[in-house]
């Protein structure tokens, strides 16, 4: 879907003249025409890839702040010409942190917030307000309001919203997030999503992270620890939580999900003796969630016995019936990764119900042919095979945004309620691991 | 946690769509599809997590009852379902409100409405209220200028109206509704309900045909000899006398569940899969339809009656024997006939659509039944070649199965028929609701995919309207042919296939 631009021209006003001009804006329409009655999004979009990719002369303007295709192709070159393992995502830290923050010189429009992708306008949010932080730390803060309405693709019935951005560099956008709250309607659910790392900028996350806000982060952009921690953080304190990480792990919980609907297949559940999850790349936080996902839904507990080597992370758990399932995560040095870290790129689960290899049965999901083949090393094809190809989620992010906007009820996933404790305590032991390791 | 009972890796993966803040009006509230169907559909709707937790439903009907004795009554209909749910029946319960309104009175339904405002505040609904008239046909009108006048309506985003079937009596009853129904609300608030369209399996045929390769290339005149739809139900008329003298199988199965099979098997592919262009296609293939022969009727269609069957243990009574039936009725219980569908996919392929109470099986399919292969190079073991079938399952037994022929093992080359099957409950393992889970939903969510149109409705009944001025006219044309119960009909149902050298699939 091609991305909308605001049908009025942005207006730039000063900060504080921005809440009586939205106020007259409403007021002075149709009494009928309140603007839509639906939510309130405010986004943090940093940017700083694209950004420095302009700055580095990688790519032209304009600043989008949308995922597009050119970044991603442009920040897979600099993983090349900067050395960096092959296995980098592009929207990888490292990517951005090997790159200088120069000053852009050539002036280049900036249309962060004002470029809304149509998969978040068709569902008409009333307000969207974007936080844009430049390169430059010390750029003035320039605030710019349009009305909008989206163009229903369906030809229904549309309900306009306005645009709120507020760019600068990040002293004077903190300075100036107190007028943020003042914008975000009262009576309308309000969703914070943090369209960055969520180690950055803690003191201005904590700010707008409200919790009344329905968060939507990545746990697969930041640092793994930290970003399981605010996750649990948000489950512990009741602050509605959504991951985009976890929602790219749909695929993979649907179509093992599917392997196991003909009722006649659902025993193997109770028999399984391995869990193998490969990843892309080194950040665990993917492989953690899944199996977590299917520690809770199979009633599995944790051990403390972790062993790390070459072969991965390797660890146990105990079944219902006492009896031990090994789990092992493996990082796999891939040549082209996906755009996200840490993307799955395989599961095995085997079975076995009795002493010979014949009843025992192997689960493999992979998303390419040679992730197949080498799930199916070491005998598994003398075992019942069942196999499903799991293609990678290549969506965009407003994509992912605009599933989750429209499909919550406003609370976290229990789903994901119940296994990020799980996976962070998983995570835990891996650090601790290495620490000991060091 | 028993595993095999149910897939624990499927629970809470279903993203279904977010029903918005909603109170749903019943009025009929005091009927037995309310209690049968609604309340239980709702029930597993909340169960399911699918309400919002902003929602109410206000029951209403003549009756003076109080929300307890709503409530109570709802909970008794509900025994069963409640037994393994009651914190959930507790929570749900609490959602239910009643309010005594008579349709015919304006002052019961402004009070209703004052009455609605106040569950807006308490409920914090947002104003958005769907109105499901479960109440005599003869009343849809009515109901719907009440509402109107009382401002219910006024809000085209807000305010819906769910109309059950059937709409109209005929194609002229039915343009009359649909005008004074537009006068009260623009086409995309009105749901003309059909249940038949909230079946998985209905849907599925839409699945299957445009979600396949395979099968749409195939599925014209050039490889389709002719169509099959049956809809049987082994009951008899039951309790329903008194509505069901008045409208026999025509208005009651096929003139609606039928006819919309045959719509959705017939269909051409839409460009998007949205409301409007599905429900265009469905329009277009009604309006290409007719009657194998509109001159004479009686050449295409068979109306039947049941007669008693069953055995000295267990007899069953005749249809003119039945409580409520006038003792020489000519309401037909069964009817089949033969139609065609005039356009380019379909020219000369014959369909026939059949349906009947106290017949042989209940069941509700659509079979395709192939063209013969050109030549027969083998021996047929059954003594005749066979074509290739695909037959569609509605109920029970829900899926689909192929059938097409193989070599017989042994020496020779003889061929003979096998059969390739899928099973709902073998591939899934989930029970099936009857429809109205899905259309509650949909209609709360405002989405009118399953809902049929003003342009649709029409078409519908003008397709049987020769049959209808028939009956109406000089009903010795068309007779009744009596059945004994239990079986698949009168004799000259099969001799009207036998015209054009074919038989109804046995199920």
């Amino acid at each position: 879907m091609s991305p909308q631009l605001t049908l009025q021209t942005p207006l730039q006003l000063p900060a504080t003249e921005i809440p009586s001009y939205l106020k007259q804006l409403w007021n002075n329409e149709e009494s009928d025409n309140k603007g839509a009655n639906t939510f309130c999004l405010l986004v943090w979009q940093p940017a700083w890839i694209e950004q420095q990719l302009i700055s580095v002369g990688k790519i032209t303007g304009p600043i989008i702040g949308n995922q597009r295709e050119e970044v991603i192709e442009a920040a897979r070159e600099i993983v090349l010409e900067k050395e960096l393992p092959h296995c980098t995502a592009p929207l990888d830290q490292k990517v951005s942190a090997s790159l200088e923050n120069k000053k852009i010189t050539t002036k280049h429009e900036d249309l962060r917030g004002q470029h809304i992708d149509s998969s978040i306008s068709q569902l008409q949010p009333r307000r969207l307000i974007t936080l844009a932080p430049t390169i430059e730390k010390k750029n003035q803060l320039e605030t710019l309001v349009a009305a909008y309405c989206p163009l229903p693709e369906d030809g229904g019935n549309s309900a306009c919203g306005d645009v709120i951005v507020l760019r600068g560099g990040i002293d004077s956008i903190k300075s100036n997030l107190k007028m943020v709250e003042e914008l975000i309607p009262e009576d309308l659910p309000s969703w914070l999503w943090w369209n960055g790392s969520i180690d950055e900028n803690p003191e201005i996350f904590e700010m707008v992270a409200l919790p009344i806000r329905r968060l939507i982060i990545d746990t697969a952009l930041g640092e793994p620890s930290k970003c399981l921690s605010l996750l649990q953080k948000s489950i512990e304190n009741e602050q509605t939580v959504n991951d985009l990480n976890w929602l790219r792990l749909r695929t993979w919980r649907e179509t093992l999900a599917m392997v196991f609907d003909p009722p006649h297949r659902r025993t193997i559940l109770n028999d399984l003796i391995n869990v193998d999850i490969d990843i892309e790349g080194d950040n665990p936080v993917q492989g953690l969630l899944l199996v977590a996902w299917l520690a809770d839904r199979l009633n599995w507990k944790m051990t403390n016995t972790l062993k790390q080597d070459s072969g991965g992370v390797k660890t146990e758990f105990i079944r219902s019936d006492n009896k031990k399932v090994t789990f092992r995560l493996m990082p796999l040095p891939v040549g082209k990764p996906s755009i996200h870290p840490g993307q799955i790129i395989g599961l095995r689960l085997i079975s076995k119900t009795g002493t010979s290899p014949k009843n025992d049965v192997c689960v493999i999901l992979a998303s390419e042919s040679g992730e197949c083949m080498r799930l199916e090393a070491g005998g598994m094809a003398s075992k019942e095979l069942i196999e499903e190809v799991v293609p990678i989620q290549n969506n965009s992010s407003e994509m992912d945004v605009a599933r989750l906007l429209s499909t919550s009820r406003g609370s976290t996933s229990p789903l994901l309620a119940n296994a990020s404790p799980l996976a962070s305590k998983l995570l835990n032991m891996i650090t601790a691991s290495k620490e000991v390791k060091n | 946690m028993d595993i095999t009972c149910t897939n624990p890796l499927r629970i809470g993966l279903r993203q279904e769509r977010v029903i918005p803040p909603q109170c749903l009006v019943i009025f009929g509230a005091s009927g037995d599809l309310t209690q049968r169907k609604l309340i239980p559909a709702l029930f597993e709707l909340f169960k399911q997590r699918r309400l919002p937790s902003e929602f109410a439903v206000v029951g209403c009907a003549r009756r003076s009852w109080s929300n307890e004795e709503f409530r109570r009554r709802m909970s008794t209909a509900l025994t069963e379902q409640i037994k393994q749910n009651k914190t959930e029946w507790e929570i749900f319960s609490s959602y239910l409100f009643y309010e005594p309104v008579d349709l015919q009175k304006s002052q019961d339904v402004f009070k209703l409405g004052k009455r609605l405002e106040a569950i807006d505040q308490l409920k914090a609904t947002h104003g958005n209220r769907t109105f499901y008239l479960s109440v005599a046909p003869k009343f849809y009108a009515s109901g719907c200028k009440a509402l109107s006048e009382a401002g219910l309506l006024n809000d085209p985003k807000r305010n819906r109206i769910v109309i059950e079937k059937p709409f109209g009596r005929d194609y002229s009853s039915a343009q009359q509704l649909n005008k004074v129904v537009q006068s009260c609300a623009i086409e995309s608030q009105i749901f003309r309900i059909d249940h038949y369209l909230g079946k998985e399996t209905v849907q599925n045929i839409l699945v299957l045909r445009f979600a396949n390769s395979i099968f749409e290339p195939i599925w014209n005149r050039n490889y389709i000899s002719n169509v099959q739809i049956t809809s049987a139900e082994t009951v008899g008329v039951e309790d329903r006398a008194g509505y069901y003298e008045g409208s026999g199988a025509l208005r009651d199965m096929v003139q609606n569940h039928l006819t919309q099979m045959l719509a959705i098997t017939a269909m051409e592919p839409p460009g998007h899969f949205d409301p409007e262009s599905i429900r265009n296609e469905k329009a277009k293939v009604l309006q290409a339809a007719h009657l194998a022969n509109e001159l004479e009727p009686w050449e295409c269609c068979v109306r039947g009656q049941y007669k008693e069957g069953g055995n000295q243990a267990n007899p069953l009574l005749s249809y003119r024997e039945e409580p409520g039936v006038n003792p020489n009725s000519t309401t037909e219980t069964f009817v089949a006939m033969k139609l065609f569908v005039n356009n380019w996919r379909w020219q000369g392929v014959p369909f026939y659509v059949r349906t009947g109470k106290r017949l042989a099986k209940r069941v509700s399919e659509v079979v395709l039944n192939f063209r013969e292969a050109p030549v027969h190079l083998f021996d047929a073991a059954g003594g005749s070649p066979t074509s290739n079938q695909l037959v569609l399952r509605i109920q029970p037994n829900e899926g689909a199965e192929f059938r097409f022929d193989v070599k017989s093992p042994g020496s020779g080359m003889r061929s003979r028929p096998v059969e390739m099957e899928f099973s709902y409950d073998e591939s899934f393992g989930e029970p099936f609701d009857d429809g109205y889970v899905r259309l509650l939903a949909d209609a709360m969510l405002g989405d009118p995919t399953l809902f049929t149109r003003s342009d649709e409705v029409e078409a519908a009944w003008r397709l049987y309207t020769p049959l209808l001025e028939l009956i109406e006219d000089s009903p010795w044309q068309l007779p009744i042919y009596p059945y004994e119960s239990r079986t698949w009909g009168p004799a000259e149902a099969d001799s009207l296939l036998a015209k054009d050298n074919l038989l109804w699939r046995r199920p």
